[in-house]
């Protein structure tokens, strides 16, 4: 299997840091909080590989630097120290050494971001066309037919209807509005989609069909995704690997089924015990 | 009028020396005027001065003007076509009285330096005049994008798209592009600016040009130009031509003429007579009257 994303050693220190901060947080100090300096450590030395066409879930609680770690990925956030690398068409992308225009160029046409809140991921003062339509202009389409055409079918896919797509997308209930972020992720056909608890705050029912169709389109597209979540169904039902973090550290990873059914961290073992 | 030499100095008991910016001030905006026409469509930064007018009433344009003029300028000022407005008559009294030597002109051919607000002058430019325009919002990305950090940014990337978005919008409610005046337009590949509230019918005026655009916005305290045959290209989608007002008549689709001199090919408003009836007018008035002493002449 080819990869298509290797991280390598990423930090991410909120704060002013020191040598200690690594030293003394940690699963095993149960604190991310430097004593010395009062620094947050968010990540700390995670590494991990994602392979092209995989499902990779990253599990965790609150503030255990999941959301953090995806975010140094979209670049929303810069890394205190770490590498990653994106495997694209032939290229190997140091994403961390690339200038801003070159991140920005590359997140806008090769990665697709869903986060939790539509609001990050969606312009609400324009239509949910227009918003499928302002990716595809980044990725320099100039056809309006071209762009109408594309927009509406991947609206289509996406299932909102038609008939809405020229529509705010802030009148839209929570579950279409997620659609609405899927289909401008896909957009520009990203070979790498970053989910970001893309379920949560959502009804059951609705939920369940936001997965379907996350299943549906990695199963047609074969796109390579990174699933984050504090959801132990959504692990269950979306991906193939996944990685345990706690306290900004990769304490476990695996096949999901392994971790499921066999955890081997202590925290991990509490975390599957402790689902409804 | 006030006793000032050519020198920019002031004499004893002269309460301004010449153009009435002193003289670092205008040293400030020939220096930014070389930056602007050296990036094409760049917004060059400047300390904009408190002129005797308010800001928002063209102290952009006038501080560029007055920096541009010398003792032997001819200087013509254009407010929306028209030299007699009282906006366009004041700036103008103004060049008059700060400016000894400068000769004030309503003819576009003789004026060396011309101030405009809303307008380009429908007979060509030449390589020796200059254009200066009142500008009140510099940056085409403001409607985007609030923050005006962010914004610099994006102008340096070329990151465009959601002017674009616009567009797309606009194409989505009216089947066409809506854009009016203000319409975003992309100067020598890179830049896109707000040619200030010019109509579409002047855009095109804009590319390959002869003479030199300048643009001042005084309270926005910015400078950009397009240079002389330098390329500008209003925005559009690959498959939905750019075009500009026809002025057809929706029922004869015949284009409607100026009432005055009878031109075809100029920029019309369009306004009621005395008798209710609809009736059209060269907007640039300084074109109408030469056509009409011309025809005048010709009889």
């Amino acid at each position: 299997m080819k990869p298509i994303l290797d991280v390598d050693n990423l930090t991410r220190i909120h704060g002013p840091g020191c040598p200690a901060c690594l030293d003394v947080t940690g699963p095993e100090h149960d604190t991310n909080i430097c004593r010395h300096c009062g620094s947050v450590v968010a990540v700390a030395g995670a590494s991990f590989r994602l392979h092209k066409g995989e499902v990779l879930g990253i599990m965790g609680e609150s503030g255990s630097g999941k959301s953090s770690l995806v975010k140094m990925l979209y670049f929303d956030d810069k890394p205190t120290s770490g590498q990653a690398t994106f495997h694209d068409e032939g290229h190997a992308h140091d994403l961390f050494s690339l200038n801003e225009a070159q991140q920005l160029r590359l997140r806008d046409t090769r990665m697709g971001m869903v986060y939790q809140n539509p609001s990050l991921g969606l312009n609400f003062d324009i239509s949910a066309g227009g918003n499928i339509a302002e990716r595809l202009l980044m990725s320099d389409e100039l056809s309006y037919r071209v762009i109408r055409e594309k927009a509406t079918a991947l609206l289509a896919r996406t299932e909102v209807p038609p008939a809405r797509m020229d529509e705010l997308p802030r009148n839209f209930s929570g579950g279409m509005q997620q659609r609405v972020q899927i289909a401008r992720a896909l957009s520009t056909g990203a070979p790498l989609l970053l989910l970001d608890e893309v379920t949560t705050g959502l009804d059951l029912s609705v939920q369940a069909r936001i997965l379907d169709l996350i299943m549906e389109l990695q199963e047609v597209t074969g796109v390579s995704m990174l699933v984050v979540t504090h959801d132990l169904g959504v692990v269950r039902h979306l991906t193939t690997r996944t990685i345990v973090m706690k306290y900004g550290r990769i304490i476990e990873s695996g096949l999901t089924d392994q971790i499921l059914e066999d955890p081997q961290a202590a925290y991990t073992q509490q975390l599957v015990s402790s689902a409804l | 009028m006030h006793p000032v030499d050519t020198m920019g100095q002031t004499r004893e008991g002269a309460e301004y020396g010449f153009a009435f910016l002193d003289e670092d001030a205008k040293r400030e905006l020939r220096r930014s005027i070389f930056k602007a026409v050296c990036i094409p469509g760049h917004q060059v930064p400047y300390a904009s001065r408190e002129m005797p007018i308010a800001r928002g009433f063209g102290t952009g344009g006038m501080q560029l003007t007055l920096a541009l003029l010398g003792p032997d300028d001819a200087c013509k000022v254009i407010d929306q076509g028209a030299d007699d407005s009282v906006n366009a008559a004041n700036i103008r009294n103004f060049f008059a009285l700060t400016c000894p030597g400068v000769t004030g002109t309503l003819r576009t051919e003789e004026a060396s330096v011309i101030q405009t607000r809303h307008r380009i002058p429908e007979l060509p430019l030449r390589a020796d005049q200059i254009l200066v325009f009142q500008v009140p919002y510099p940056d085409p990305l403001v409607v985007v994008e609030p923050n005006a950090a962010k914004r610099r940014r994006m102008h340096g990337r070329a990151d465009y798209a959601r002017l674009w978005v616009k567009l797309y919008e606009d194409m989505v409610a009216f089947d066409e592009i809506t854009i009016s005046h203000r319409y975003p337009t992309r100067i020598n590949g890179h830049y896109i600016i707000d040619p200030s509230p010019i109509p579409r019918f002047d855009v095109p005026k804009l590319h390959q040009a002869d003479c030199l655009y300048l643009f001042g916005a005084g309270r926005e305290k910015r400078i950009y130009a397009v240079p002389p045959h330098t390329d500008a290209v209003p925005i559009t989608f690959n498959d939905v031509t750019f075009a500009v007002e026809n002025f057809r008549d929706k029922a004869t689709g015949k284009r409607h003429c100026c009432r005055r001199c009878g031109a075809d090919d100029s920029f019309l408003d369009e306004f009621l007579d005395d008798d209710g009836a609809r009736v059209f007018q060269c907007s640039d008035a300084a074109y109408c009257d030469m056509r009409l002493e011309r025809l005048e002449a010709a009889e």
